[in-house]
C-alpha cells in the first residue's frame, strides 16, 4: 500500500471569487475591464495616484493587483485574455515628469499621455470642507463626459474612441438612476492642447423646499427649535441661501425614477457634483499602433505621424466600431459632448 | 622663550657682578641670595666671557630650533603625523641633553667653582623644556574648537562632526530626490477656481443631458412589461426613436448654446461616419470595404469636415 500523505497538512482551498460577468446581463455587452500599473519605480505620490486610479476604474478593475519588478508587460498581457481585461492604464516616471499610458488590449493602440499637473484623491479631499465619501460610490462605473474633443484631428479622435470604450457603456433605456454615482470628466483645451481630467461624485437634491426643511428631511435628526416661537416658523422662514444655489436652474432634472428616499420621481431635483480625487492635466504626447510598440500614428515633437499612417489608423478604428453594437453607440452619442 | 629669558637673566647678572668686581666689593644680600653656593671672587677673562656668549648662543639657536620644529610640526593635524613628531623631538631632547653634557664638562675643566649656577639652571630649563615642549605639542591643533589638550576628545568631535556632514549630505540628496518625485504633483486650493468652476459646470451639464434623456426614455416605456414578448418588441421599436426625436427635439432650440450633442446630428450627416449603427448597411460603397479603403477614408473625412461646419453654428 502506497504511503499516505501527511494527514496534518491542509489541503488549499481556492478561495472563492465571485466570477464577475463579463458580459453585461442585459444588455448584453462586452464590459470592459481594466489593469492599472506601474513600469520602472514609482515615488511616493505617484504610487497613490496609482492607487487612486485603480478606485477610479472601479469595479471592472483590479484594485490589488500585484506587481514585481520582474514583470513586464507581456505578463501583464497573458493574463488579460483569460480575465478579459481590455485596457491597461500604465503609468510611468522620467526625469521630465510622469507619463500616463492609456492602452487596449491586445493590439493597442496605446496613448501617452504627459502628466503636467496631478492631485491626488486625499489632496482634494483635504481642501474640502466636507468631503463625501458614500458607501456604494464605488460599486459602480463611472459615466464619462469628454468636452472639447470635437476637433477633428485624427489623434482626438483615437483619445475619444479609448476613453469612450474603458467604461461599460449604458443602456439609457434600462439604466438605474441610482447607479450613476460618478462622473469622470476629460476637458480638452484647444488653445493648451491639455486636458483636464477630473472625477466627481454625483449627490441630488429636491429642489423647490427650504435649505431647513431639506436638511430635516435629510438628516433624520429633530431640529433646533429653541429659538422659533411657533412651528410654522420653521416651516415658512426662508434660509439663507447659498451662493451657488443661484445657478441651479441648469442643472435640475425630472427623475424617471424614485432616487432614495428623498429624491421623489414627482419632484424636480438638482444635480451637485462634488469632487472626488485624483485631478490631472493631461498632455496627449505619442499615439502608437500597437501595446506600447508598433508604428507611431502620432507624436507631439516628433511630427512622424505621417498621413498614411493616420489613414490607416483611421481605418483601423472604423472597424473596431462596425463591431460595436448599437447600444454602445447609443452611450457613446450619450456622452460625447462636442462644444465649440 | 622661558628657558631664554632665564638665560638673559643670567647673563645680564653676571655682568653685573663683572662690573661690581670691577668695582670694588659691596656688599650685597640680593646677589648674595642669588650666589648662594660660591663666595668666592673670581675673575672674568675674556676665555670666559666668550664661553658665556657661546653659551648664551647656544640656548638661542636651541630655543630657535625647536621654534622651528614647533611650527614645521604644528600644522600636521593627523596623529600619525604627530607621532612623527614625537618621536624626532624625542631624538631632539636627547641631543640636546648631549650638548648640555659637553657645556658642563668643559665648564667643569674650566673653572668647577662657578660652573654650578649655571648647570643648575640649564638642567632646571631642560626640565621646563620637556614640560613645555610636550603641552606645545599637544596643542597644535587650531580647529574651531580651540586647545582641546585631550586627543581622545579631539577625535570624538572629529567623528561627530563627520557624521553630520554625512548627515547634510544625504539629506540633501533625500531631498533632491523627493523634489524629482513630487514633480507635478499639486495640491489642490481650498477654494474652487474659475476653471474648475468650468469644469464642474461642463460636467453638470454632461450629467443633466443624460438624466433627461434617461427620464424620457424611460417613462415611455411605462406600463409596458419587457418581459412579455409583445411588449418586448414594442419597447424595442420605440427605445430609439424616441430617444433620437428627443434629443432632435432639444438640439434644434440649443443649437446656438454652447454644448451639443453629436447625436442629433447623427440623423443627417454623422459626427463621425462608423459611429452610426446602420453604417455598414446604409452605404453602398462599403459593400466590400476591405477592399476600397481610399474611398471609404475619403467619406469619412467628407463627414468630419460636415460636421465641423455644423459644430460652428
Amino acid at each position: 500500500m502506497p504511503r499516505l500523505r501527511n494527514k496534518k497538512k491542509v489541503p488549499y482551498i481556492r478561495p472563492v471569487v465571485k466570477k464577475q460577468a463579463s458580459v453585461n446581463h442585459v444588455t448584453g455587452d462586452k464590459i470592459p475591464k481594466s489593469f492599472v500599473f506601474s513600469r520602472g519605480k514609482l515615488p511616493g505620490p505617484l504610487k497613490q495616484l496609482e492607487m487612486d486610479l485603480r478606485k477610479l476604474m472601479l469595479p471592472y478593475t483590479a484594485l490589488k493587483l500585484k506587481e514585481k519588478k520582474r514583470n513586464n508587460v507581456k505578463d501583464f498581457l497573458k493574463v488579460a485574455g483569460p480575465m478579459g481585461v481590455t485596457h491597461f492604464l500604465i503609468l510611468s516616471k522620467t526625469e521630465s515628469a510622469p507619463y500616463l499610458r492609456v492602452a487596449r488590449t491586445p493590439q493597442g493602440p496605446t496613448l501617452t499621455f504627459k502628466i503636467h499637473e496631478y492631485s491626488l484623491s486625499a489632496d482634494v479631499a483635504k481642501s474640502q470642507l466636507r468631503p463625501r465619501c458614500p458607501q456604494d460610490l464605488f460599486r459602480n462605473a463611472p459615466l464619462i463626459v469628454l468636452s472639447g474633443f470635437g476637433s477633428g484631428e485624427q489623434h482626438m479622435k483615437s483619445t475619444t474612441v479609448m476613453f469612450q470604450n474603458i467604461f461599460p457603456a449604458i443602456d439609457i433605456s434600462t439604466v438605474k438612476l441610482s447607479s450613476c454615482q460618478r462622473i469622470v470628466l476629460l476637458n480638452y483645451n484647444k488653445d493648451t492642447k491639455l486636458i483636464d481630467f477630473r472625477h466627481y461624485s454625483i449627490r441630488l437634491q429636491p429642489v423647490g423646499v427650504s435649505r431647513r426643511i431639506r436638511k430635516f428631511v435629510q438628516n433624520h435628526q429633530a431640529p433646533d427649535l429653541r429659538s422659533l416661537k411657533d412651528v410654522s416658523d420653521f416651516v415658512t422662514k426662508a434660509g439663507y441661501g447659498s451662493e451657488s444655489e443661484v445657478d441651479e436652474e441648469a442643472a435640475t432634472v425630472t427623475l424617471a425614477s424614485d432616487l432614495g428616499r428623498v429624491n421623489r420621481a414627482s419632484t424636480k431635483s438638482a444635480i451637485k457634483l462634488q469632487e472626488i480625487g485624483p485631478r490631472m492635466t493631461l498632455q496627449l504626447t505619442k499615439v502608437e499602433e500597437g501595446l506600447c510598440s508598433g508604428g507611431i500614428l502620432f507624436s507631439e515633437y516628433g511630427g512622424s505621424g505621417s498621413s498614411e499612417k493616420d489613414k490607416r489608423q483611421d481605418n483601423h478604428e472604423n472597424l473596431e466600431e462596425e463591431e460595436d453594437d448599437e447600444e454602445d453607440e447609443d452611450e457613446d452619442l450619450e456622452e460625447q459632448e462636442n462644444d465649440v | 622663550m622661558a628657558e631664554e629669558t632665564r638665560v638673559e637673566k643670567a647673563a645680564v647678572v653676571r655682568k653685573t657682578r663683572r662690573e661690581r668686581g670691577m668695582k670694588g666689593f659691596k656688599s650685597n644680600k640680593k646677589q648674595k641670595r642669588d650666589m648662594a653656593a660660591p663666595r668666592r671672587s673670581f675673575k672674568v677673562d675674556k676665555r670666559m666671557e666668550k664661553m658665556f656668549k657661546k653659551r648664551a648662543r647656544d640656548y638661542n639657536s636651541d630655543s630657535d630650533d625647536d621654534g622651528e620644529k614647533r611650527n614645521r610640526y604644528g600644522s600636521a593635524a593627523t596623529v600619525g603625523e604627530k607621532n612623527n613628531a614625537g618621536a624626532a623631538s624625542v631624538n631632539d631632547d636627547d641631543s640636546d641633553v648631549d650638548m648640555a653634557k659637553e657645556f658642563e664638562g668643559s665648564g667643569d675643566e674650566e673653572d668647577g667653582e662657578i660652573m654650578p649656577g649655571i648647570i643648575k639652571l640649564a638642567e632646571g630649563c631642560r626640565a621646563f623644556k620637556m614640560a613645555f615642549k610636550s603641552i606645545l605639542k599637544k596643542s597644535v591643533s587650531d580647529d574651531s574648537l580651540g586647545p582641546v589638550l585631550s586627543a581622545h576628545k579631539k577625535l570624538v568631535v572629529e567623528k561627530l562632526a563627520q557624521e553630520e556632514a554625512e548627515k547634510k549630505v544625504k539629506g540633501e540628496a533625500r531631498k533632491q530626490r523627493q523634489m524629482v518625485g513630487e514633480k507635478g504633483h499639486v495640491k489642490p486650493a481650498n477654494y474652487l477656481d474659475a476653471h474648475d468652476k468650468f469644469l464642474i459646470g461642463v460636467a453638470t451639464k454632461g450629467v443633466v443631458k443624460l438624466f433627461n434623456a434617461v427620464n424620457k426614455a424611460q417613462s415611455a416605456q411605462k406600463g409596458l412589461d419587457p418581459s412579455r414578448s409583445k411588449d418586448a418588441k414594442v419597447i424595442k421599436k420605440r427605445r430609439k426613436e424616441a430617444f433620437f426625436s428627443e434629443l432632435g427635439k432639444k438640439s434644434l432650440p440649443v443649437g446656438a448654446k454652447v454644448d451639443t450633442f453629436s447625436g442629433p446630428k447623427d440623423s443627417e450627416g454623422p459626427s463621425w461616419a462608423p459611429l452610426r449603427d446602420n453604417y455598414l448597411l446604409t452605404n453602398p460603397k462599403l459593400k466590400d470595404w476591405d477592399k476600397m479603403q481610399e474611398t471609404n477614408e475619403a467619406d469619412a473625412v467628407g463627414g468630419m469636415s460636415e460636421d465641423s461646419g455644423s459644430d460652428e453654428d
